[in-house]
């Protein structure tokens, strides 16, 4: 470990292959007054949306509108655009952080992750200064809710077969189409909506609810996000400005493409929002639920649960802020790059670190839904009725897994640009980063040779790849916390090299023998989550 | 018109705190710091104030390590418009505190010092009634309501009686309690502004000298089982041989 420390590991996509860098971000190394953001988020949480989640479920109609508003009015929905259009123009790492805070609620956090991300990331990165004039500021200062719209009835996954198409009629655009799943749909004031320029060429447009032929269907009828909007945007003939078009004719998918990867990431900090949540309603009712004449969080069993859950989340957050810090390195060198071209410097930003992104969606999502899951059971029976918060949480946090590009896809995609890097010679593994990088190292190489791997293959690799970043990410933060992060990340270890070798079984066929675990007190690491009333942070 | 606003940096009021096995003080590894909240809401208060009354400049100020520099921004990002930070890392009791504060009032003439009623982590409620005699201004302790006028100052505060309001003039010292008001979010913008207003850090005005010493810092003990009794007899019975009836 000591001499790949020396090593400089150059900071580009990928490179964690290579082995573990000196060091990496931290949730830990925010600065005090980022500290202060994040601590605001998490009150606004506390004070103006959990106390409102029935209502919210009910869709009462005005509430959420008026609560974006009054996060606007504090700066929670542009903080990482540009201050020019009234934003804060703070990193996407930070950004990030708070957003995990306002995420306490799923529902919420899908309105105000893409009132305050997607929606307005095509035009900061792609949008002309005057798109960015008009349609910006509305956004950062919550008078106006956003929305994206790539998804068709027909094309989810498989994106660029979208059908929506665009014409040049009379000096407007005119757009056809039915753009589905759409997020904030009853609210948004504006949209930015992916079509088809004569049916073939991918390009973005900023449109307006009140263009003609702009209308929103009904509510879908969904298992969770309840107080959240989820609709169909329809156009018909809907007319929209020539000037409207984000970015250049027929390069829609580098700004649908590029929003997604960012999208990822915050989607990462917005899915453990609510595994926070969830663990500090399910420690409560451990020491608070008595059977066999004491708390029921002093049962082994129930310790393990949060041992693991705590590592879990351990990991994840150490794998998104790593990450975060990544992409605020990639924008900043991609803009020295390209000094004349803001818009290559912005490409490279967003594109240089997406499998990273790709990892923490898939970690960080599955991690949620394993810490919801166990949380659930601490609560039993209870934990079955509607009388307990964790139900609404369980039926929530179900989507993470399946928006911003399913698991499935985002496994796929991180498989296929390993073997492509590794093909092309950027991607070098390193030896000694451990067990996990090991496997992965062989795993990888083992898979180029093949003619048409499987994708259950391909799965495997993604997951090896996954372990390898989120391990080497966990182990980097240790130093901050030894005592405490040394034993969540053992706890991790324990999990993972066993996932790893599983996975690694499953690509080559032969048998793997596992490190012996290492000693954790998972008492202690339980007792830890018991104090603070939710992960270990 | 100048409001001085005392800031102290405290264990984060909701954490558990665990002593150190020496017995000497409470274990800071790993524990969050914040603002004392009553201080808090003395700076809400000095910042209410001043949307009133614009003229009036808001110093907020610490007496304590360098780390108190966060509590001291929290303050400006709440609206304060400089800081003073008396920067020592010695131990001060009550009396040493409210002496290097008032070296500090003598020096930044404030016409009113609004200072938390007391701090959520030593819990005297001593510093603002020892500045008010060592600088012989009038003083009004647990404030629940404030109005300033021109150079008066009525207070509203709750006692054990009811409420009772007293006028002063100023200069004046104000404690504040819980339900002077309830302090605002903290908009990002102001954070980020906060960072370019001005902290001034100064050396204590004299030597620390405390003239009270911290014998032992122990935990709470644990509570033991109750007992149930089967009647009132009992229960009386169970009371006496304790001495408890």
């Amino acid at each position: 470990m000591a001499s790949l420390e020396s090593q400089s590991i150059p900071a580009t996509g990928c490179s964690f292959l290579q082995g573990a860098p000196a060091s990496a971000f931290a949730p830990e190394d925010f600065s005090s007054d980022e500290r202060l953001m994040v601590q605001m988020a998490e009150q606004f949480s506390q004070k103006e949306i959990l106390p409102n989640l029935d209502r919210m479920d009910a869709q009462e109609e005005g509430l959420v509108p008026t609560i974006v508003q009054h996060a606007g009015a504090l700066g929670f929905c542009g903080p990482d655009t540009s201050a020019d259009f009234g934003g804060l123009g703070l990193g996407k790492n930070l950004a990030a952080r708070i957003l995990e805070y306002l995420s306490l609620n799923a529902s919420f956090s899908v309105t105000i992750g893409i009132t305050s991300g997607i929606s307005q990331v095509g035009l900061q990165l792609f949008g002309s200064r005057e798109l960015q004039e008009k349609y910006l500021p509305p956004l950062c200062s919550g008078e106006h809710i956003g929305a994206y719209c790539l998804s068709e009835p027909n094309s989810g996954t498989d994106s660029l077969s979208l059908s929506t198409r665009a014409d040049q009629h009379g000096g407007k655009w005119v757009l056809n189409g039915t753009k589905m799943w759409i997020s904030n749909a009853k609210w948004a004031n504006q949209f930015l909506v992916m079509a088809k320029v004569g049916g073939e060429k991918i390009s973005a447009f900023l449109v307006e609810r009140d263009f003609p032929g702009v209308s929103i269907s009904r509510e879908e009828h969904k298992m969770g996000l309840k107080g959240s909007s989820t609709a169909r945007v329809m156009l018909e003939n809907a007319e929209v400005p020539l000037e409207n078009m984000v970015y250049e004719e027929g390069r829609g998918h580098i700004v649908a493409f590029n929003a997604l990867n960012l999208g990822r990431f915050k989607l990462s900090s917005m899915s453990i929002g609510p595994a926070r949540q969830a663990m500090t309603h399910a420690s409560e009712y451990a020491l608070d639920r008595k059977q066999f004449g004491q708390s029921i969080g002093r049962f082994g069993l129930i310790e393990q649960k949060f041992a693991k859950m705590a590592a879990l989340f351990y990991a994840a957050e150490s794998a998104i802020y790593r990450t975060g810090a990544l992409i605020d390195s990639a924008f900043e060198s991609g803009h020295a790059q390209y000094p004349d071209d803001r818009i290559k410097g912005n490409i490279r930003g967003a594109e240089e670190y997406s499998v990273e992104c790709s990892i923490c969606k898939v970690f960080s999502t599955e991690a949620e839904g394993q810490i919801v899951d166990e949380c659930l059971q601490v609560y039993g029976g209870y934990g079955f009725t509607e009388e307990f918060p964790i139900a609404r949480i369980y039926r929530d946090c179900r989507v993470s897994r399946i928006y911003e590009g399913t698991n499935e896809i985002n496994r796929f995609f991180i498989a296929d640009r390993l073997l492509r890097r590794m093909r092309a010679g950027t991607v070098i593994f390193g030896p000694g980063d451990g067990f996990i990088h090991d496997l992965c190292g062989e795993a990888c190489a083992l898979v180029s040779n093949l003619e048409n791997p499987h994708q259950a293959v391909l799965g495997a690799l993604a997951d090896l790849a996954i372990l390898t970043y989120v391990e080497q990410s966990a182990r980097l933060r240790v130093s901050r916390n030894p005592a405490a992060f040394g034993q969540l990340h053992a706890v991790f270890c324990n999990w993972a090299n066993a996932e790893a070798a599983r996975a690694y079984q499953l690509i080559s066929g032969n048998p793997v023998s596992l490190p012996a675990p290492a000693a954790v007190d998972l008492g202690a690491i339980a007792g830890l989550v018991y104090e603070k009333r939710g992960p270990v942070n | 018109m100048k409001i001085m606003v005392t800031v102290k940096r405290v264990i984060d009021p909701y954490a558990k705190v665990r002593p150190l096995s020496d017995g000497s003080g409470v274990d800071t590894t790993g524990v969050k710091f914040d603002a004392n909240p009553f201080d808090e809401i003395a700076v809400e208060e000095a910042v209410r104030q001043k949307e009133k009354n614009p003229v009036i400049e808001i110093v907020a100020v610490s007496l304590g390590g360098t780390e108190c520099e966060e509590q001291l921004r929290k303050a400006l990002a709440m609206g304060a418009d400089k800081a003073v930070l008396i920067e020592s890392s010695e131990n001060y009791d009550t009396l040493a505190v409210a002496e290097e504060f008032v070296a500090l009032v003598k020096a930044e003439s404030p016409d009113l010092v609004l200072m938390g009623k007391q701090s959520t982590d030593g819990d005297n409620n001593q510093v603002g009634q020892m500045m008010a005699a060592l600088l012989g201004w009038p003083q009004a302790t647990f404030a629940s309501k404030l109005e300033l006028a021109d150079g008066t100052a009525r207070v509203t505060r709750e006692t054990d009686t009811g409420e009772e309001t007293l006028e002063m003039n100023l200069p004046a010292i104000v404690t504040t309690d819980l339900r002077l008001n309830e302090p605002r979010y903290i908009a990002l913008p102001g954070i980020i502004k906060a960072r370019s207003k001005p902290l001034e850090k100064r050396p204590p005005s004299s030597t620390a000298t405390s003239r009270v010493k911290t014998v032992k810092v122990e935990a709470v003990p644990a509570r033991s089982a109750g007992k149930k009794v089967g009647s009132v007899d009992e229960l009386v019975a169970e009371l006496s041989a304790r001495g408890l009836f």
